[in-house]
């Protein structure tokens, strides 16, 4: 009893933070002066008014996938079936730039290719093209997808890794014995993993489809950036809810569509953990290559954006006035992400919990329910927030003007991604570990608190963390909802980007860049430690 | 008054019949089996004698008192008083043996010192008190299977589950621990339900053997009952070493054999096919004998010789302490009754 009323409380909350919203927001958009009225869908569909604006945004996630794809898979190989020297340091310099908020590596390119900036001297000067055409390129759609790309493609790269080092090695070695490496690698290992890239080139299309920061900063117009200019320039929100619509609708047909492709199709790699027994590939052209490949796609996603930033602050002063300037935005996205992280961390535990624990029939329709909100655009969460919320009773109007606002935007944003997460550490737990703590009789709450969580410790944290670095780089809800005097580090740097020096903007940007990374940084640190903290017990 | 009682016990899985309406019981502090093969259903039945899983139906009986009725649980885990060792042993890593221990003592209202006592006095029992303070990864396989016992009977339970404890040890070990499991339950006289899908732990342990299939209980009995009189072709196929061939019925107490017409107690109607069963050991190769068949194969194992004997391409086996060559034309009697007709 006390298990059902605990996680029939959570999945409530995550309805009411969540579905509520976007189900209100809806709900509100065909209802028009006491009827339903469809009249702003009309618009949409019927007048192609917005066809351009739809085709922009496919077209975007497009190039992003396929981009992300050139690069994440070749990476994910790499990683995984080489024995390329400095491995691991690639691989965390490969992270880097998914943990980095994409508008940052935004700003950086458009330092480098705008119409002043030092790659575009150096193309103008050295090649037939105008500064015009490069600071072209840098803000059209193609030098949105390039970002996005840089931002998105470690994901490809992270889904090859683990699948190629979950194919059992047996698999290979058989195909080996009769056949050479590459017709192995081609025959046998690629369709086994083929269903798992696909899985990471459809979260790449979701999330870009979704993005609203980098487009928004480089004036391409999508849907995201349409539903933010017709809620905050036209306040006209019904209208922002009907382009939000085939956001939704793209991204649940093809989620819909992933799972008939996959169904019954993730064969030999399903059942096993990551090993590192899988076949290596000790060739020494690819090595060759390889560490060419790493090595250019390095300096391209990372080393350029953050020198860039880095440089273009020039002097301390830079970052004594962006502190000056963001002082209060540091403070808030500190607490608001602390506060963020601690509900996602506790809330996803126990939404994670429930999906792992429901009736294996329901199993994958629960977690595919949650895991659809994920790809719900931030814009459209700070929508529906605000239409929820905006109302004159008691408890709406103390969440609206606070900053509690926000924290249920981070919590409808992220946390179908927490409670992934958690679910991934509960499935490495046997059932038998709680089970053998009921069958002595005791309540779950003591099961709950002395075996399931303690037993998490190092999920809960790393959990933690994720969300703490996801809160602070958000801008698409926060962007919406926040309350004034509330301001987060990334709305601030959005605010002073258009008015304030380079070298403020530049510094400002480095700021968000360390306190996204240094979470990242401190639990590498101190993994080692409860890693071998847990293998001592 | 029975420990256990079953009756007409039935889950589903996906529409589909795990088991199929069992019914048995077990005796106070006797240790039955669960004998059958992997997904006949009997890691399911303890599941639902814990309360881990509600069954579909049927009624369970625990100390005379009803615990579950259809999909209803009468009596709540807690007062079931049941202590259970699962099959991975489920040890809590991050607390130390003691803490394992101590954990279901909590739920009942001990003061600390006699929470000690018990776990000091079940730790003598296992012969494990000097590793209290130690965490379970730094045990062998051994101690933790005898750390996972400890655990589940330090609260004295009323009925004592265990879902196949030894599958993830080695031989050698394995028959340490059995012995151990043998003394501390005849010590403690804790009535134990064991499954398992290895006939050696079964007829080594049990008071009573179950033995299931497909959901379905084929035979209950003493491991000599289940050994000597199987109750159905599954049970004689399942347990022990077996010859099963087809023959038919040709009149009252005849059947015709590979080895043409014996006369025998058949029980089964005239013209009928039926399955002629008995046990290598059963037979005896002599000079004399009525069977006949030539030898394929041989060999030596734990000083008696196995024979694969052939009679016009039907295969059976038989044993024997005389060595006899490959290829040889042998004569062999079987004791008629032992003979068994299914």
């Amino acid at each position: 009893m006390q298990k059902k009323l605990t996680l029939g409380f959570f999945f409530t909350l995550f309805l009411a933070t969540t579905f509520l919203p976007i189900v209100w927001m809806f709900g509100n958009s065909v209802y028009e002066e006491g009827r339903f009225s469809f009249a702003y869908y009309r618009d949409i569909f019927l007048t192609l008014k917005y066809g351009k604006v739809i085709a922009n945004s496919l077209i975007l996630a497009t190039i992003t996938t396929i981009i992300s794809s050139f690069i994440g898979v070749p990476a994910g190989f790499l990683l995984a079936k080489t024995n390329l020297p400095l491995k691991k340091f690639f691989k965390i310099c490969f992270f880097i730039p998914l943990i980095i908020p994409s508008y940052i590596t935004g700003i950086a390119w458009v330092n480098l290719l705008g119409k002043t900036g030092f790659l575009n001297n150096v193309f103008s000067q050295y090649t037939m093209l105008s500064p015009e055409s490069v600071s072209d390129f840098i803000y059209s759609i193609y030098g949105t997808s390039f970002i996005l790309s840089i931002n998105l493609f470690p994901v490809v790269m992270l889904v090859t890794e683990y699948a190629l080092k979950c194919v059992n090695p047996r698999m290979e070695e058989s195909g080996l014995v009769v056949g050479s490496a590459f017709q192995v690698f081609r025959q046998i290992t690629l369709p086994l993993i083929a269903p798992a890239i696909l899985s990471g080139m459809m979260i790449v299309f979701v999330l870009s489809l979704s993005e609203f920061g980098v487009p928004s900063l480089l004036q391409v117009n999508v849907l995201t950036t349409q539903i933010f200019t017709q809620f905050s320039a036209f306040y006209n929100e019904k209208a922002a809810t009907a382009i939000a619509f085939p956001l939704i609708a793209i991204t649940l047909v093809l989620i819909i569509l992933e799972q008939i492709y996959l169904r019954g199709k993730s064969f030999e790699i399903l059942g096993r953990s990551s090993s590192n027994s899988t076949i290596q590939y000790n060739i020494t052209w690819l090595n060759v290559v390889g560490i060419t490949f790493c090595t250019f796609i390095q300096i391209v996603c990372v080393i350029i954006p953050l020198s860039t930033l880095i440089f273009n602050t020039k002097t301390i002063a830079a970052y004594h006035d962006a502190i000056l300037l963001a002082r209060n935005g540091i403070t808030n996205s500190i607490l608001f992400g602390s506060i963020g992280a601690t509900f996602l961390t506790f809330i996803g535990f126990f939404l994670g919990y429930l999906s792992e624990n429901i009736r294996s029939k329901l199993k994958s329709s629960a977690a595919i329910f949650i895991w659809l909100f994920f790809a719900v655009p931030a814009t459209v969460i700070g929508v529906g927030l605000i239409k929820l919320c905006n109302r004159p009773e008691g408890i709406f109007q103390f969440i609206y003007g606070s900053l509690w606002i926000v924290i249920i935007g981070y919590v409808a944003r992220f946390l179908p991604l927490s409670s992934r997460i958690m679910s991934n550490y509960l499935k490495q737990i046997p059932h038998s570990m709680e089970e053998a703590g009921t069958v002595t009789g005791t309540s779950w709450f003591r099961v709950l608190g002395n075996i399931l969580l303690p037993l998490q410790g190092y999920g809960l944290i790393a959990t933690w963390l994720i969300c703490f670095m996801f809160c602070v780089g958000e801008l698409g809800t926060t962007i919406l909802v926040y309350p004034p005097g509330h301001e987060t580090l990334p709305i601030t740097l959005f605010t002073i980007m258009a008015n304030s020096p380079t070298d403020v903007v530049s510094a400002l940007s480095i700021i968000i860049v360390v306190m996204t990374l240094l979470p990242v940084g401190v639990f590498l640190a101190v993994s080692k430690y409860l890693i071998k903290f847990q293998t001592a017990q | 008054m029975n420990a256990l009682e079953v009756k007409q016990l039935i889950k589903h899985f996906n529409r589909r019949e795990v088991v199929c309406g069992i019914s048995f019981c077990a005796e106070r502090e006797q240790l039955l089996a669960l004998l059958g093969p992997s997904g006949c259903g009997k890691t399911t039945t303890l599941r639902m004698i814990a309360g881990l899983e509600t069954p579909d139906d049927g009624e369970i009986w625990i100390e005379g008192a009803l615990a579950s009725h259809g999909q209803k649980a009468m009596i709540s885990q807690k007062q079931r008083h049941i202590g259970m060792v699962f099959q991975d042993l489920a040890l809590w890593p991050h607390m130390t043996v003691y803490e394992n221990i101590e954990f279901g003592l909590k739920a009942n209202s001990l003061t600390r010192a006699e929470r000690r006592k018990k776990i000091e006095t079940v730790l003598n029992k296992v012969n494990m008190q000097k590793y209290a303070r130690e965490y379970p990864g730094k045990l062998s396989g051994g101690q933790q299977q005898l750390i996972a016992i400890a655990r589940a009977i330090v609260t004295e339970p009323r009925l004592l589950l265990m879902d196949e404890p030894l599958s993830n040890i080695d031989v050698k070990l394995r028959e340490d621990i059995r012995q151990e499991i043998r003394r501390i339950q005849q010590e403690t006289q804790i009535t134990t339900v064991y499954v398992t899908h290895d006939q050696e732990d079964a007829f080594l342990l049990a008071d009573k053997i179950a033995v299931m299939n497909n959901g379905m209980l084929e035979q209950i009995g003493s491991p000599e009952e289940i050994y000597s009189s199987p109750a159905s072709l599954f049970v004689a196929s399942f347990v022990g070493e077996a010859n099963i061939m087809q023959v038919k019925i040709v009149g009252k107490d005849r059947v015709l054999t590979p080895w043409g017409e014996l006369v025998c107690n058949t029980k089964s109607q005239e013209g009928k096919n039926a399955y002629l069963f008995f046990r290598p050991h059963q037979a005896t190769i002599e000079d004399s004998g009525y069977c006949y068949g030539t030898i394929i194969n041989r060999s030596f194992v734990a000083g008696v010789y196995k024979y694969q004997v052939s009679t016009n391409g039907i295969e059976f086996k038989l044993q024997g302490q005389t060595r006899h060559d490959i290829g040889k034309f042998i004569k062999f009697s079987i004791r008629k009754m032992d003979i068994l007709f299914f």
